[in-house]
C-alpha cells in the first residue's frame, strides 16, 4: 500500500489533469465535489486517514494535505472566474424601441369618481348604503315631504312603471329606508343610479348618478353640515377651492342650502367662461337640515334628534372636475373616452 | 323672474349700488342668474322657488331687501275717480265652485281711453322682458309684476248679460284665447263665463272675444284667487304656462286681490277711467292666520350658532311676521297670508339663518360618537371583481337601464320585461332584462369608430317581472370580447380574442370568489350558437352563462366578427359567504413532473378527461395541467391528442425516480381503462 504522501502526489496529478479540461462552471462544481465533497471527496478521505498515522508523521503529512487543499481551492476559484467571464452576454440590439405594453382595463369615470367620493366619506367614519332603483311613490316622494301635487311628482318629471312603482328620482328614498330600520346615530352616504324624465341635452340625461349623505344624531347642527361639506369639497377639488353656501329650497330639508364652488376653469376671471358663464361660481350640491316632517315619517323625534343631508350629482361633478363638456359621453361608452381614465 | 332695480325703488329707498344689490339678493337665496343693464336701469334674472310665490312680484323682493338692509317699505296711495253707481250695478257675479275659487274681487272702470302706455309704464313692461301692448293690458301686467297677484281685464260690454259666472267648463266647450288659438275645454277645468260662453280660462288665460281692444271703453277688472292644483292641472293639460298660471299654481296671496284691483283701477283713472263704487269682494270662507311657536334655544340647536333675540325679532318683523313673546325668548309668530311656505318652526329658523347669512355660521366637524363595522364587504368585493377584469384587459362601461323592446326581442332573454308608463321614447320604453344587448350596442358603436377590438364589462341591475306584480332587480355582470386583443408590435404579431380569453376571466372571478364547488356545463341558451354555450353552476344552481353569440344576433347590429360573451348573476354570488381564507404551508421538498401525450376518440371533450384525471388515485400525484390539444394529419382522423403534465411530490422527503415511474404506470393503466387512451 502506497503511503499517504504518494497518494497525495497521485491525486494532485489527477486534479491538474482534470482541471486542464474544465470549460464550464458546472464542471468546476463537479471537480469541487470530487475532491472536496463533504463525505466522499478524495481530499476529505485523505484527511480522514491522518488519524491512523503516528504523531510525528501526522504533522508533515497534514501540512502537505493542507497545502494541497489550498492549491485546489485557489485553482478552483480561478477556474470559476474564468468560466464566468467566458459566458456570452445577450445584448439588446436597440434599447430605443418602444416597450411591451400590457393593457390594463379602464374603470368607468363614474365608478372612479364615485369611489373617490366614497373614500373621503369613509375616512370620516361614514358607511355606504344602497337601495332599490325601482321605488314606490311613498319612499320617493311622500316620506320625503313632497306635497301630493308637487311638480316633481307628475309624469313630466318622473318615470313611472305603474300607479305604485316608479324609477327613483334621487337616492333619498334610501335615507328613509335606513332611518326606518336603524335608530340614530346614523352616518351614511348613498351613491346610486337615479332617473328623471329629461330630454337629453348636453347637461341632462334621463339617467345619472347621485350621492347623498345623511347624519342623524343628538345635537347635529348646520355648522356641522358646513364643516363636513367644506372638508369634503376640499378633499375632492383641492385645498385652495373657494366655497359659497347660499339659501335654497328642498322639500326634505329645512333650512336648505346650495353650495357653489369657485369656477375651477376660470376662477371668476373670464366673463365668457364656458363652464360658469362668467359668474365665477358653479353650483355643486344641495344640502340642508333634515326636515322635521321627514323625521316624523320615520318615527324619529325631531325634538330629540337633528340631522343634515346633502345630495350631489356625480356625473356633473365629474364633468366639472375632468372638464368634460357633455354628459352623454358617460353613457356612449366610446373607448376613446373611457380609456383616458386609465390614467387617473 | 326678472327684477328691475328702478322698479324696486318704487317700494324702497335703495341706498346701495346695483352691484351691491346683486350680492344682497344672492345672500338671501334669491340667486342672481344674470344681470342686464339698459337705459339707466339694471335688471336681474333671479332664481325663485316653487314655495315662494311672494317673490314673484317686486313688492315681495323689496320686502326681503328692506329686511336685509333695515329699510322701510313705502306705503303707496291709490286714489280713485269714482262713479256714483256701485259695482253690482254693472256686473252680476256668481261663484259656482268656491273650492276652486276661494276669493273673487272685481271693479268696473268706465270710459277708459285705450291707447299706448306712457313712457314710465312702457319702461317697466320692457324691463321685465314683455312687449307693451296697450295701456290697459300694460297696467294689468304692471300690477301682476308689482304685487305678484295676476289680474285680468275684460271688455265689460262684451260680457253677455253683464254676468260673470265662475264655474267648471262644460263638455265640448271651446274658447279662442288671447294667443289666438282655439282650445277645447274639459269638465274639470275652471272657467270664467258670461251668460253665454266661457270668456276666460280661470287663472290661465283670457278669451279673445272678451279681451281689450282699441274700441274698448269700459273695463271689468278681475282680481281673484284660484286653487293652485286646479290651475296647475289645467295649464299642464293645455300646455299653456302663463305669468298668471305660474303664480296661481304656486299659491298666490289670498289677501292680495283687493289691493291689486284698486291699484289697477287707480292707474286706469289716469287714462280717463272712472271707477264703480265699492269693491266687489266675494270671500266666504276666510282663511285663519297661521301661528307658529319659535324658541330662540332651538335656533341655536339647529344652526350651531347663538343668534341674538333682537336680530330674530327684527328680521321676522321686517318680513311681515308678527311676534308675540310668550315667555322669555319664546314667541308665537303670526304668519302673513303671502308667506304660504312658512308652516313650522324650522321654516322660521331658515328665515333667521338666511338673513343672518350662511357665511356667518361657523364650520365645525360633525362629531362621531361610535364607529360601525360595515355590514358586509359586498361593495369591496364588487370592486375586486372589477379589478380582476381590468387586469384581464376589460374596460368598464355603464349603459342606460332602458332598453328597446324591439332589440330585446332579438335576444329572447326569457324574462318578462318591465314597461315604463311614460317612456321618453318608444326605443327606451322597457327596462333591460339583460346586460348583453347594451354591451353588443357598445361593441357595434366602437367598431364604427376606429376600434378593432372591444373587451368590455358592465356591473349593473337588470329588471323584470318575476311574477305578475312582483318586480325584481338583479345585479348582474356582463362581459363581452370581440376582435383584436393585442395589436401588432415590432416584437409580436397581432392577437385575436377568443372564447378562452373570456373563460379565463370568468375562471379568475370565480377563483377570487372562492366558492367550493362550481362547474361549467354545456347548455343551450337563446344567446348562443347551438352547442357553443356553457352554463355556470354553483352546487346545482345556475349562476351565469358564457358562449359564442349567435351570428344572427350579432348581424342585427351589422356585426360580422365572432362575439364571446358572458352574463353572471352577482346578486346570488355576493349573498353567499365565500370560504374563509387561510394560508397553505409551502412545500419543503421539490416536485417532479412527467409529461404524457395520448390519443382519445375525437368526440371526447376535455371536461371528460379532466373528470377522469381528477378521479385518479395515484400516490404522490399533486396536480396536472393540459398543455396541448391537437387534431391533424399525423394522427388518425377520429382521434384527438392531448398532452398532460403531471406533478408529483412527497411532503416529507425527495421522491425517488422509481417511485414517480411507478405512479406514471398507474396513471397510464387507469386512463387506459377509463378513457381508452392510446399512447402517442
Amino acid at each position: 500500500m502506497s503511503t499517504l504522501q504518494e497518494r497525495t502526489r497521485e491525486y494532485r496529478e489527477l486534479f491538474h489533469n482534470l482541471a486542464a479540461k474544465v470549460k464550464e462552471a458546472k464542471e468546476v462544481e463537479e471537480l469541487h465535489q470530487l475532491f472536496l465533497g463533504r463525505k466522499k471527496g478524495y481530499l476529505t478521505l485523505l484527511f480522514e486517514e491522518l488519524k491512523n498515522l503516528l504523531p510525528e508523521e501526522r504533522k508533515s503529512a497534514g501540512k502537505a494535505l493542507n497545502e494541497f487543499k489550498e492549491e485546489i481551492q485557489k485553482l478552483l476559484t480561478e477556474l470559476e472566474e474564468k468560466c464566468q467571464t467566458q459566458k456570452p452576454v445577450r445584448l439588446v440590439e436597440d434599447l430605443t424601441l418602444p416597450g411591451k405594453k400590457l393593457y390594463w382595463g379602464s374603470p368607468h369615470p363614474i365608478t372612479l369618481f364615485q369611489r373617490e367620493i366614497e373614500r373621503i366619506f369613509i375616512s370620516m367614519g361614514f358607511s355606504v348604503e344602497e337601495g332599490p332603483e325601482i321605488e314606490t311613490d311613498y319612499y320617493n316622494f311622500e316620506a320625503l315631504n313632497f306635497p301630493p301635487h308637487h311638480p316633481a311628482r307628475d309624469s313630466w318629471d318622473t318615470l313611472y312603471i305603474n300607479d305604485k312603482l316608479l324609477l327613483r328620482t334621487h337616492t333619498s328614498p334610501v335615507q328613509v329606508r335606513v332611518m326606518e330600520k336603524k335608530k340614530p346615530p346614523i352616518r351614511i352616504i348613498i351613491p346610486g343610479k337615479v332617473f328623471r324624465r329629461e330630454t337629453p341635452d348636453p347637461t341632462h340625461l334621463p339617467m345619472f348618478y347621485q350621492v347623498e349623505g345623511l347624519v342623524v344624531d343628538k345635537g347635529i347642527t348646520f355648522a356641522h353640515l358646513k364643516g363636513t361639506l367644506e372638508y369634503f369639497l376640499k378633499a375632492l377639488f383641492g385645498e385652495k377651492i373657494k366655497l359659497r353656501f347660499r339659501p335654497s329650497f328642498f322639500p326634505f330639508t329645512e333650512p336648505s342650502a346650495e353650495v357653489d364652488i369657485e369656477c375651477i376653469v376660470c376662477s371668476g376671471q373670464d366673463s365668457n367662461c364656458r363652464v360658469c358663464g362668467g359668474s365665477g361660481w358653479k353650483e355643486i350640491l344641495g344640502a340642508g337640515m333634515v326636515d322635521p316632517q321627514v323625521f316624523k315619517n320615520v318615527n324619529i323625534n325631531p325634538e330629540k334628534y337633528s340631522g343634515w343631508a346633502f345630495g350631489l350629482g356625480i356625473d356633473r361633478t365629474a364633468m366639472l372636475a375632468f372638464q368634460i363638456p357633455e354628459i352623454r359621453y358617460f353613457y356612449e361608452n366610446d373607448l376613446r373616452f373611457l380609456r383616458q381614465f386609465n390614467r387617473r | 323672474m326678472k327684477i328691475s332695480y328702478a322698479w324696486l325703488k318704487e317700494f324702497i329707498d335703495l341706498n346701495i349700488s346695483p352691484e351691491e344689490l346683486a350680492s344682497c339678493l344672492n345672500q338671501i337665496g334669491l340667486m342672481v342668474e344674470s344681470v342686464e343693464k339698459n337705459e339707466g336701469d339694471t335688471v336681474y334674472e333671479i332664481e325663485t322657488y316653487a314655495n315662494r310665490p311672494d317673490t314673484l312680484g317686486h313688492l315681495g323682493v323689496a320686502r326681503e331687501i328692506a329686511t336685509l338692509l333695515d329699510l322701510l317699505l313705502k306705503e303707496k296711495k291709490w286714489p280713485l275717480v269714482e262713479l256714483d253707481e256701485p259695482t253690482s250695478d254693472f256686473i252680476d257675479l256668481q261663484i259656482m265652485d268656491g273650492q276652486l275659487c276661494p276669493r273673487y274681487c272685481g271693479l268696473v272702470v268706465k270710459g277708459v281711453k285705450v291707447g299706448s302706455s306712457p313712457e314710465w309704464l312702457r319702461k317697466r313692461i320692457e324691463a321685465i322682458g314683455l312687449r307693451p301692448i296697450n295701456n290697459v293690458v300694460d297696467v294689468s301686467n304692471y300690477v301682476c309684476f308689482s304685487l305678484g297677484q295676476p289680474i285680468h281685464t275684460f271688455d265689460l260690454n262684451k260680457l253677455n248679460g253683464a254676468k260673470i259666472i265662475v264655474r267648471k267648463a262644460r263638455k265640448g266647450e271651446t274658447i279662442r284665447t288671447l294667443e289666438g288659438s282655439l282650445v277645447e275645454l274639459s269638465p274639470e277645468m275652471l272657467v270664467i263665463a258670461d251668460e253665454a260662453r266661457p270668456v276666460a280660462i280661470a287663472g290661465v288665460i283670457g278669451g279673445e272675444e272678451s279681451g281689450i281692444t282699441n274700441e274698448t271703453r269700459d273695463v271689468f277688472i278681475e282680481s281673484a284667487n284660484f286653487n293652485p292644483v286646479s290651475i296647475r292641472l289645467t295649464a299642464k293639460k293645455l300646455g299653456l304656462s302663463t305669468d298668471a298660471s305660474y303664480r296661481f299654481e304656486r299659491g298666490a296671496d289670498i289677501n292680495a286681490g283687493p289691493l291689486a284691483a284698486l291699484m289697477a283701477a287707480s292707474l286706469l283713472c289716469g287714462f280717463g277711467g272712472r271707477v264703480s263704487r265699492g269693491l266687489l269682494d266675494v270671500y266666504p270662507n276666510q282663511k285663519k292666520t297661521k301661528t307658529i311657536l319659535l324658541r330662540l334655544k332651538r335656533i341655536a340647536q339647529l344652526l350651531g350658532v347663538d343668534i341674538p333675540a333682537d336680530f330674530v325679532v327684527k328680521t321676522l318683523t321686517g318680513l311681515g311676521l308678527r311676534l308675540k313673546e310668550q315667555q322669555k325668548n319664546v314667541w308665537a309668530v303670526e304668519i302673513p297670508s303671502f308667506r304660504v311656505d312658512l308652516e313650522r318652526e324650522a321654516d322660521l329658523i331658515e328665515e333667521v339663518a338666511r338673513f343672518y347669512g350662511y357665511d356667518k355660521i361657523p364650520s365645525e366637524v360633525t362629531p362621531v360618537k361610535s364607529f360601525e363595522l360595515p355590514s358586509d364587504r359586498k361593495r369591496e368585493r364588487i370592486w375586486r371583481l372589477k379589478e380582476i377584469l381590468f387586469h384581464h384587459g376589460f374596460d368598464e362601461v355603464i349603459n342606460f337601464s332602458f332598453a328597446d323592446p324591439e332589440k330585446e326581442k332579438i335576444w329572447q332573454t326569457g324574462r318578462n320585461p318591465i314597461q315604463l308608463k311614460n317612456p321618453i321614447s318608444s326605443r327606451s320604453s322597457i327596462l333591460r332584462t339583460s346586460l348583453l344587448p347594451g354591451l353588443m350596442e357598445n361593441a357595434a358603436w366602437n367598431f364604427n369608430r376606429e376600434a378593432e377590438g372591444v373587451h368590455i364589462f358592465e356591473v349593473g341591475n337588470t329588471y323584470f317581472w318575476e311574477e305578475e306584480d312582483v318586480h325584481k332587480e338583479k345585479l348582474n355582470l356582463g362581459i363581452l370580447t370581440t376582435g383584436i386583443r393585442e395589436t401588432q408590435t415590432w416584437k409580436e404579431p397581432k392577437k385575436e380574442t377568443d372564447f378562452f380569453v373570456l373563460k379565463g376571466a370568468v375562471e379568475s372571478l370565480f377563483s377570487y370568489l372562492a366558492f367550493d364547488w362550481r362547474s361549467f356545463e354545456s347548455a343551450n341558451h337563446a344567446f348562443f350558437e347551438a352547442g357553443q354555450g356553457l352554463q355556470i353552476l354553483l352546487k346545482n344552481e345556475p349562476v351565469g352563462y358564457l358562449g359564442v353569440l349567435k351570428t344572427a344576433i350579432a348581424r342585427s347590429y351589422q356585426f360580422e366578427l365572432p362575439v364571446y360573451c358572458a352574463e353572471i348573476d352577482l346578486s346570488v354570488l355576493l349573498d353567499r359567504q365565500p370560504k374563509s381564507f387561510t394560508f397553505t404551508a409551502i412545500a419543503k421538498f421539490p416536485r417532479t413532473s412527467r409529461d404524457l401525450s395520448f390519443l382519445v376518440d375525437a368526440n371526447i371533450f376535455y371536461r371528460e378527461i379532466h373528470r377522469q384525471l381528477q378521479k385518479l388515485n395515484v400516490p404522490y400525484l399533486e396536480g396536472f395541467e393540459v398543455y396541448d390539444r391537437f387534431q391533424g394529419k399525423s394522427i388518425p382522423p377520429d382521434k384527438v391528442s392531448f398532452s398532460v403534465r403531471f406533478f408529483f411530490r412527497h411532503q416529507a422527503r425527495t421522491l425517488q425516480t422509481e417511485e414517480v415511474d411507478r405512479s406514471m404506470l398507474d396513471i397510464l393503466s387507469q386512463l387506459k381503462s377509463s378513457l381508452k387512451i392510446q399512447l402517442r
